[in-house]
């Protein structure tokens, strides 16, 4: 297993990976979702060239891809290795309408946490046993997922008042070992700074 | 020489003119820089282009010290509720400046997360063209700014804010004594119930003792 082709063949044995013909350099497998998990650990641990670096997860949406046949919404982990300088891999998840859902991979690369919550705000795809799946990127009272070729890209929606952000503080107090005992009435939200035509959350 | 520094030294002129004069001339920016119309602005304010040079050479970097607040760069709508707080936490007087495409109508982001213009959120006085704008656009903007200054008048804002002061003082006083006449009505129910009690009592025990 020295080569990128050796790791194509013990993912297609271990996990019945299929290449996916579509990528011009020829380094993208796809996985099901339930492998997906098994796969990632694969590459990071097991196999001869190590992939130690996540680079990038990213959503695709094929709602409007031509000559495109299958599940509507796809999910791209790009991986680097960083002990043997230049190899990339890249693993694919296809994922249906009907079952949004993808398992996590944030405990295995740290980074992973970020990515996710990102791939879920901007596409609506869930990932289960993520720690802390909530919006990254738009304000927390957005509705829908903007990245969606449905989604009209000029609709606009008004956020209400600023990200309230305190009760992720102090609970990161609390896991340091400090207690809030009670919070200031100054950082309490008001009524009056939420703008005109403004969804109240 | 000493006569004539004792002699009262006396310019008679209007009192707008000597406000706006004075207002004109120490404009002090707060620079909301978030893209890079801010890094503009820097080359505006530093050697130069030098803008202390019409009196705007303090930048200041609370809003409670400033006059002219410096919207440059890209506001989203996680950024609009934080924009608009530090425009209500300036003193008045104030003005604001547009500084580039982004600032006066979204610029080329037209998306689901650009607010399309900071006018949706606060009032602008002067709109700046360019992606960014260059500091000679700069320049051209304060002094239409200073221009509109000189333009205000300090004694017939004062009347209005007067007479909003006063329509308020007699609001609130019509209000008070509304309040008050209908205190003292419940107070007159309270004490005529109080007697009729009070004589339903005193004809009970009458009544008791002739018997």
């Amino acid at each position: 297993m020295k080569t990128v082709e050796d790791i194509f063949s013990a993912l297609e044995e271990r996990f019945g990976a299929k290449r996916e013909m579509l990528d011009k350099w020829g380094m993208t497998v796809i996985v099901s979702a339930n492998y997906l998990h098994n796969a990632a650990q694969f590459l990071k641990c097991e196999s001869d060239i190590k992939f130690e670096m996540l680079v990038d997860i990213a959503g695709i949406d094929y709602l409007t891809y031509p000559n495109h046949e299958g599940p509507r919404f796809a999910v791209s982990y790009s991986f680097k290795s960083m002990s043997n300088a230049g190899a990339r891999f890249r693993l694919k998840v296809l994922v249906s309408e009907d079952n949004l859902s993808v398992p996590t991979i944030s405990d295995l690369y740290a980074n992973a946490n970020w990515y996710e919550r990102e791939v879920w705000d901007q596409f609506g795809i869930k990932f289960a046993g993520h720690p802390d799946l909530r919006r990254l990127l738009n304000h927390v009272e957005f509705v829908g997922h903007p990245l969606r070729k449905d989604y009209p890209a000029q609709k606009r929606q008004w956020l209400s008042t600023n990200d309230y952000l305190l009760p992720e503080l102090e609970q990161r107090l609390e896991v340091l070992g400090y207690k809030v005992i009670k919070r200031s009435k100054e950082v309490e939200t008001n009524d009056n700074e939420f703008l005109e035509g403004s969804i109240k959350a | 020489m000493t006569a004539e520094a004792e002699k009262p030294n006396i310019i008679t002129s209007s009192l707008d003119f000597i406000v706006n004069w004075g207002r004109t001339n120490s404009l002090w920016p707060f620079p909301y820089g978030t893209a890079c119309c801010a890094i503009e602005f820097m080359s505006t304010e530093v050697g130069r282009y030098d803008l202390s040079r019409i009196g705007s050479e303090y930048v200041r970097f609370t809003p409670r010290q400033s006059d002219v607040l410096l919207v440059s760069g890209t506001i989203t709508y996680k950024q609009a509720p934080i924009l608009k707080r530090i425009y209500e936490q300036m003193a008045e007087p104030r003005w604001v400046i547009a500084m580039g495409a982004c600032a006066c109508s979204g610029g080329f982001y037209d998306c689901y997360c650009t607010v399309p213009g900071i006018d949706n959120i606060i009032p602008v006085d002067v709109y700046m063209g360019g992606c960014p704008s260059r500091p000679e656009a700069f320049f051209d903007a304060m002094f239409d700014l200073q221009n509109k200054i000189k333009d205000e008048s300090y004694m017939k804002q004062r009347a209005e804010r007067v007479k909003d002061q006063l329509e308020m003082i007699k609001a609130k006083t019509a209000e008070a004594k509304a309040c008050a006449k209908e205190f003292a009505h419940e107070k007159v129910v309270d004490i005529k119930d109080f007697v009729a009690e009070k004589e339903h009592e005193v004809l009970k025990k009458a009544q008791f003792w002739k018997e």
